[in-house]
């Protein structure tokens, strides 16, 4: 059995983290109360946050995994200060961290745009890769592109510290490419977290369960050791009439990743995790549609879980060589830059104006 | 000379007279009875018995035997003498004073006739008995039962009350030398005789028998037992003296008319079939009928043990846990409601009672009333209790264990 780590920093992670909480106690509402959380490896959830209210709004994780960087609410996606903060409580948190026992892999969830989330995991990841002899692979949430110009260099700079963390792969899950997940902002947000929830699940059942193929963490590490060092995660669920061959090519396709990508033409390595009754899985077409896959990107682990009565679903990791999408980030990102750059400069033009008001500096009002 | 010749000579006179008259009361009681073989003559307690009259020798024989009664209804033999002068017969008993003397006059087979001379005796009771000494009485001593009736026994200063005194002889003796005093009580006025004769002798088991009837008229009111009559009597059987007392009936006599309150009360439920638990109302409707005020009035419900007292009028106090309404003047033709109401602790038929105390005027009043009768059902919800404690302890478990595990699941992920 695995021993699993999944942290979630900031707003977002705390999020997702308590999604997958969530999906592990069964989904419903008021699973908490009468479930217990099916993991198939031993997990441990940690949340942590700057802001005391993000950690209150959890609904499905245990008070005791939350941990709240004390006199502090929230960094206002202030990178810097987050940094510092970091330092600061770095100790704290890696006691923590510790007093869990030992761990095989682990999990750091953040977006790479906010204040808390995108300051700490690039430390706390090298952290972690100081201490510890475990992969530690992050979960990055990209914002959508019109939150501003803040998020978007916050992310430039996180994910290149995220690259410089020594982590083991960054998993993106990108909000804009997802946004048409529907409803308004929060119904998308719950939409996302979701999404992420299940193929992170699915992933750790991928990781730790016996399969009549079998795919392990080795596996995982080498795909994730593959590309540019950035990865997303596709999935697809299919019925009981759909061909596999389908459901195979569903979660290759954007409809199915959590981060666009080509991915006949971006991928480098990938596992393939097909999980169902085993009269929806015909190894044949598993192979058919794999070997096509990877003629295109070279090497792809797959594993099959059977599942009695279930329906057939597919979980697919992909590790990219390039990434167009990020190279268009990146360019927002730089006008982004440049455009707080040239507030800047205008509000030391703001301050020439200040100067006026000196003018009267000394003087009362006369009646 | 000659005077005192005349005072030797009624001396003398007077000495014979006492002389007779003293031999005379010595004794001699004579009888000349004819009595037939196998009969008797009884005088007071003695019996002489023609036992047997047969033919000896072409002679008649003739046998008599004196007996001496008892209480208990059997005889005695007395020892007696016979002597037989010229074949007459004389038969003789003595015994102390008592003497008595049986003379054969003349005999024929079937009877004689006797001379009975007594002596020592004062004859009470003598008579000719049929059947020989197992047909004699025995004569005991007497006993008066004396009644006193009068023919009202309520009345008013100045009515008149006949009083009928009666006696029967209810001893084994004759009663005899009959006095009665009628006993005359205070508070009464003596009127007249109606009746005054009455027998100075009454044999035994005679019917009652009238002796006095009287009026006195009543002076003083209050109640009266009237004093009793008495009798006294004797028996020569027995040298005693004896007495009896009648009854004492009681006559009410009313004062003067004194102007008295009535009070009437009705107690009435507003409902006459509650459920347990539920209320119920009643109306204790009080009226003064007469023209002169009552006084001191105390009404006292009686809470039935099943009931409860909730609430009642503000003139109710409640004394001891318990409901009393404490009135000081009812005026003349005076109303007044009371309200109480009780509430239905357990299931069953119920009524209220209601003690009313007042003074009318001239004394204490007590009146109880009750309502009628009311049914207190089941309540709604003690369907509830019919069914065994586990079937709510174990829901109430159940639920305190799921909010308790709700409460420490919820505090898990609470900051």
């Amino acid at each position: 059995m695995l021993n699993v780590l999944i942290i979630g920093i900031g707003q977002c992670g705390n999020r997702i983290l308590d999604s997958i909480n969530k999906e592990a106690f069964g989904g419903g509402k008021l699973s908490k109360y009468y479930s217990r959380q099916k993991f198939p490896s031993r997990v441990e959830t940690i949340a942590i946050n700057t802001a005391i209210n993000d950690l209150k709004e959890m609904r499905y994780t245990k008070a005791k995994d939350r941990i709240h960087i004390p006199n502090l609410h929230g960094l206002g996606a202030n990178r810097i200060v987050g940094k510092q903060c970091f330092i600061e409580n770095n100790d704290m948190i890696m006691r923590n961290i510790s007093e869990r026992g030992e761990f095989d892999v682990a999990f750091v969830i953040s977006s790479s745009s906010g204040g808390t989330g995108s300051s700490f995991s690039p430390p706390l990841i090298k952290e972690l890769k100081n201490k510890y002899d475990f992969p530690v692979f992050s979960i990055v949430v990209l914002p959508f592109r019109e939150e501003g110009t803040i998020y978007l260099q916050n992310s430039a700079f996180c994910l290149k510290e995220m690259r410089e963390s020594e982590t083991d792969g960054i998993i993106l899950a990108d909000n804009q490419f997802l946004k048409n997940v529907g409803g308004n902002i929060q119904t998308a947000y719950d939409g996302i977290n979701k999404m992420v929830a299940e193929r992170v699940l699915f992933l750790l059942e991928a990781l730790d369960s016996e399969m009549m193929m079998v795919t392990d963490l080795g596996d995982f590490k080498t795909v994730m050791a593959g590309g540019a060092g950035f990865a997303t995660i596709g999935f697809a669920k299919g019925d009981n009439i759909t061909p596999i061959k389908t459901v195979i090519r569903d979660s290759l396709s954007p409809s199915g990743l959590l981060f666009s990508s080509n991915v006949y033409e971006e991928g480098s390595r990938a596992m393939i995790i097909l999980r169902g009754d085993r009269k929806y899985l015909s190894i044949d077409d598993i192979s058919s549609e794999i070997d096509k896959l990877s003629s295109h990107i070279g090497h792809v682990f797959k594993g099959v879980i059977i599942r009695n009565g279930e329906t057939p679903q597919v979980l697919s990791v992909l590790t990219l060589e390039t990434t167009a999408e990020l190279d268009n980030l990146y360019t927002l990102a730089v006008e982004a830059i440049h455009m707080e750059k040239e507030k800047r400069s205008r509000m030391a033009i703001r301050k020439e104006a200040d100067a006026i008001f000196s003018k009267i500096d000394g003087l009362e009002p006369e009646y | 000379m000659k005077s005192n010749r005349i005072i030797i000579h009624s001396i003398l006179f007077l000495y014979l007279i006492i002389l007779f008259m003293g031999v005379t009361s010595a004794a001699d009681n004579t009888f000349d009875e004819k009595i037939y073989e196998g009969d008797g003559y009884q005088i007071n307690n003695y019996f002489i018995e023609v036992s047997d009259i047969t033919i000896f020798s072409e002679k008649l024989m003739l046998e008599i035997t004196i007996y001496q009664l008892k209480p208990d209804g059997s005889y005695e033999e007395l020892t007696t003498s016979t002597t037989i002068t010229k074949d007459k017969r004389r038969v003789k008993y003595q015994s102390g004073s008592v003497e008595i003397i049986v003379n054969e006059k003349n005999l024929t087979s079937q009877y004689t006739i006797v001379d009975i001379t007594t002596a020592g005796i004062v004859i009470e009771y003598e008579t000719a008995v049929d059947g020989g000494v197992s047909n004699a009485n025995y004569i005991g001593e007497p006993f008066l039962t004396l009644t006193k009736e009068v023919d009202k026994s309520n009345v008013e200063i100045g009515d008149i009350i006949r009083v009928t005194i009666k006696a029967k002889n209810d001893g084994n003796g004759i009663a005899k030398r009959i006095s009665i005093d009628q006993g005359f009580t205070p508070g009464f006025t003596f009127k007249s005789n109606i009746y005054a004769t009455y027998p100075t002798e009454l044999d035994i088991d005679s019917s009652f028998t009238q002796m006095f009837i009287y009026e006195i008229e009543a002076t003083n009111s209050g109640t009266f037992s009237l004093s009793p009559a008495t009798a006294s009597y004797s028996s020569s059987v027995f040298d005693d003296d004896y007495s009896s007392t009648s009854n004492s009936p009681s006559v009410t006599v009313a004062g003067e008319a004194v102007e008295t309150s009535e009070i009437d009360i009705e107690v009435r439920a507003d409902k006459t079939k509650i459920k347990r638990g539920e209320k119920i109302t009643f109306t204790i409707h009080v009226e003064n009928l007469k023209d002169g005020p009552a006084s001191t009035i105390r009404i006292d419900p009686i809470i039935p043990g099943s009931m409860t007292y909730v609430s009642g009028s503000e003139d109710i106090d409640i004394i001891s846990e318990k409901p009393v309404i404490q009135e000081s003047v009812y005026g003349a033709k005076y109303e007044k409601d009371y309200k109480i109401t009780l509430k239905a602790d357990e299931i069953g038929y119920n009524e209220l009672i209601v003690k009313l105390t007042y003074n009318n005027g001239t004394g204490t009043v007590n009146k109880e009333i009750t309502s009628d009768s009311f049914y207190v059902g089941k309540g709604e919800f003690d369907f509830l209790a019919e069914y065994p404690i586990y079937i709510y302890v174990v829901p109430v478990l159940i639920i305190v264990a799921i909010a308790g595990w709700l409460y420490w699941r919820r505090s898990q992920f609470r900051m």
